[in-house]
């Protein structure tokens, strides 16, 4: 009597062991939402390889991981009683949490402690972690992974003959570092070749090069040196300063107080006006200079540098 | 006739402006353009708001020019007669005639202010008119000359109500129309204000030294620089765009926000008007030493001279003042000189 007692607490105790931990079917279980991040390759694994798979699992509030379900670092698990050689050497767990759910990744870290003459089928195991909300717990598997594992050599005599594979090809001294350095000071030497050719180049192909007075200054080396090539050239310069400034321009202020950075030429602009007047208004006004057409084209050439950016030269 | 000679004119001519300047405050433009007048031997139009400083300006020139000042206020009644002779019954009680303000100083007349000309009726203005541009006028069978006189005339363009616009005919008899502004310089207002010195015209006129010019060897000097200030063949060709563009804007390029320019004007500037311009430009040229004009002398007189004498169509005369600012500031902008 004692006896039949005594099973009927036991199966009691089980129904009611049964009620708490619900048997959760994983590929059902609406509460868990599973992402699986698996290694790129599944094949050529060897003896000491570490395999690293992570599982990405949301599950619907209130329900909160159940940290001791945890699978444990060097735990080697076996089936049919033979250890599989794939042991946990490290898990890494983070965790979100949102408005209706909390987020926990997994990071597993597998290592290979096996090895074989040919290659064999291995499995990263299953796990089963469980979830509650302080009421109800439910546990969830986490599928096996399969790969490859390969042996440390070639079983047997190899003829190397009969070995050669042009899909193997010979062993390369790394040189990425050299290389890298090769492009980085070519592409220095083309920047400094093309910043001179800005600098010095008379031609227009370049962006920038038509300004109104890189225009000037071309046209300038083509005038003849006389009295006529003289008011020329003043006229190509009141014409180039007239286009920079956007409006007719009489005098340094006009330019200035339109492109700032002319300021810096303000004693030759206002020399350039002088030499105007003489030139064109008032013969009898001196102009102060020996060589006025060589001052223009050195004038000329101070603009150009302040129109590209570059400053007196 | 001598650089020298030339050179203390100009002296002298400088000296009056410090005058001016010194009891007339922030007035340094008005007071540069009036003295180019007063050597080009232009009338002026002077706008401006009232108690500006406009007779105390003009007072205070004719002092430094010596010469007799006359000045008559435009109102809708006045009569072309009012200006040559004004009748009343002595204590003899027998009519008697007086010379009106245009004869009472005979031929010193140097400066003859007509305030708010606006106000005369046309009758009036023909009359002026003809004054200024002959400078004589025949009464009480006499041919009477006004050799010296220069006439200021001062409209209010802000009071419409009972005034007779004047016409563009009559526009272009003076050489320049002068806005006189109140200076907006703080420091110069409040003395305006609170400096006693202000506070009577009569006794700041007399402030300035008399006689600094003779009135009645103007018209010679003026010959003599005029002749003596050169123009060169680019400047004429710049001048002569200038021109132009006052009659064909849309020509040159030149544009007006939100205005189709080429329905603008309806006449532009005369060549009274540009003559007057070149007047004023070799008087600017003169007072800043030099020989020859420079494009900056034209444009230190381009807006004063030639903006008064702009007609534009109908639609857009009521914004004249803000439309001619705009137009010859454009105008300069874009033409070239060289």
């Amino acid at each position: 009597m004692k006896k039949i007692l005594f099973l009927l607490l036991l199966l009691a105790s089980f129904t009611l062991m049964a009620a708490a931990i619900e048997d959760a079917d994983p590929e059902q279980d609406a509460r868990v939402k599973m992402t699986t991040i698996e290694p790129e390759r599944d094949v050529g694994y060897t003896m000491g390889d570490l395999i690293t798979r992570s599982i990405i699992l949301k599950v619907k509030k209130p329900y909160l991981l159940q940290e001791t379900s945890l699978p444990i670092v060097g735990y080697e698990k076996r089936r049919k009683g033979q250890v599989s050689g794939i042991e946990l050497a490290k898990i890494v767990t983070e965790q979100t949490t949102d408005a209706d759910s909390t987020t926990y990744t997994l990071h597993m870290t597998y290592q290979v402690f096996t090895s074989n003459v040919v290659a064999k089928p291995a499995a990263l195991p299953p796990e089963y972690i469980k979830f509650s909300d302080n009421k109800t717990l439910f546990e969830y598997r986490i599928p096996s992974w399969s790969f490859r594992i390969s042996p440390l050599a070639v079983f047997g005599n190899v003829k190397v003959e009969k070995d050669m594979s042009p899909f193997r090809g010979p062993l390369l001294m790394d040189v990425s570092a050299e290389q890298q350095r090769l492009k980085f000071f070519s592409i220095g030497l083309g920047l400094s070749l093309l910043c001179l050719l800005y600098i010095i180049a008379a031609n227009d192909w370049l962006p920038g090069m038509g300004g109104a007075f890189a225009k000037a200054y071309r046209d300038l080396r083509k005038l003849p040196k006389d009295m006529q090539g003289l008011q020329q050239d003043v006229e190509l310069l009141h014409q180039a300063l007239n286009t920079c400034a956007g409006v007719s321009v009489f005098n340094a202020e006009g330019l200035i107080t339109r492109h700032a950075p002319f300021a810096e030429l303000k004693t030759e602009l206002e020399q350039f006006f002088l030499l105007s007047r003489t030139v064109f208004f008032e013969p009898t006004a001196p102009s102060g200079l020996q060589n006025p057409e060589a001052w223009l084209r050195q004038f000329c050439l101070n603009c150009r540098h302040v129109e590209r950016g570059l400053g007196k030269a | 006739m001598s650089d020298k000679q030339l050179g203390d004119w100009r002296k002298q001519a400088l000296e009056l402006e410090t005058e001016i300047n010194r009891v007339v405050v922030g007035q340094q433009r008005p007071v540069r353009l009036i003295t180019t007048a007063i050597f080009s031997r232009g009338h002026v139009l002077l706008e401006g708001d009232v108690g500006v400083g406009k007779t105390t300006l003009l007072r205070a020139f004719t002092r430094g020019i010596g010469g007799g000042y006359e000045r008559i206020e435009g109102t809708i009644d006045l009569m072309p007669n009012d200006l040559v002779y004004h009748t009343y019954l002595g204590e003899d009680g027998r009519p008697h005639v007086d010379a009106g303000p245009l004869l009472r100083c005979g031929e010193n007349l140097a400066v003859f202010f007509f305030n708010e000309i606006n106000r005369a009726r046309p009758q009036v203005h023909s009359l002026l008119l003809r004054v200024m541009a002959e400078r004589t006028l025949s009464a009480f069978n006499t041919e009477h000359h006004f050799p010296h006189m220069m006439v200021f005339a001062d409209r209010n363009q802000v009071e419409k109500e009972e005034t007779f616009e004047i016409p563009s005919a009559a526009r272009d008899r003076f050489m320049m129309e002068i806005p006189i502004v109140v200076p907006s310089e703080a420091a110069l207002m409040e003395s305006l204000m609170f400096d006693t010195r202000f506070h009577n015209a009569d006794k700041l006129v007399e402030e300035v030294k008399p006689d600094i010019l003779h009135f009645d060897k103007l018209n010679h000097i003026a010959t003599v620089l005029q002749d003596s200030v050169q123009a060169s063949p680019k400047l004429r060709q710049y001048a002569l765009d200038l021109w132009r563009a006052t009659r064909t804007p849309q020509q040159f390029g030149i544009k007006v926000e939100g205005i189709d320019v080429s329905r603008m004007i309806l006449a532009g500037a005369s060549p009274r008007g540009m003559s007057m311009m070149l007047r004023a430009a070799r008087v600017n040229a003169w007072l800043n030493n030099r020989e020859a004009i420079l494009p900056e002398d034209i444009h230190a007189v381009y807006h004063e001279t030639v903006a008064h004498r702009l007609v534009f169509s109908p639609v857009y005369e009521l914004r004249r003042t803000e439309l001619a600012r705009e137009l010859l500031n454009n105008t300069i902008n874009t033409i070239a000189a060289p």
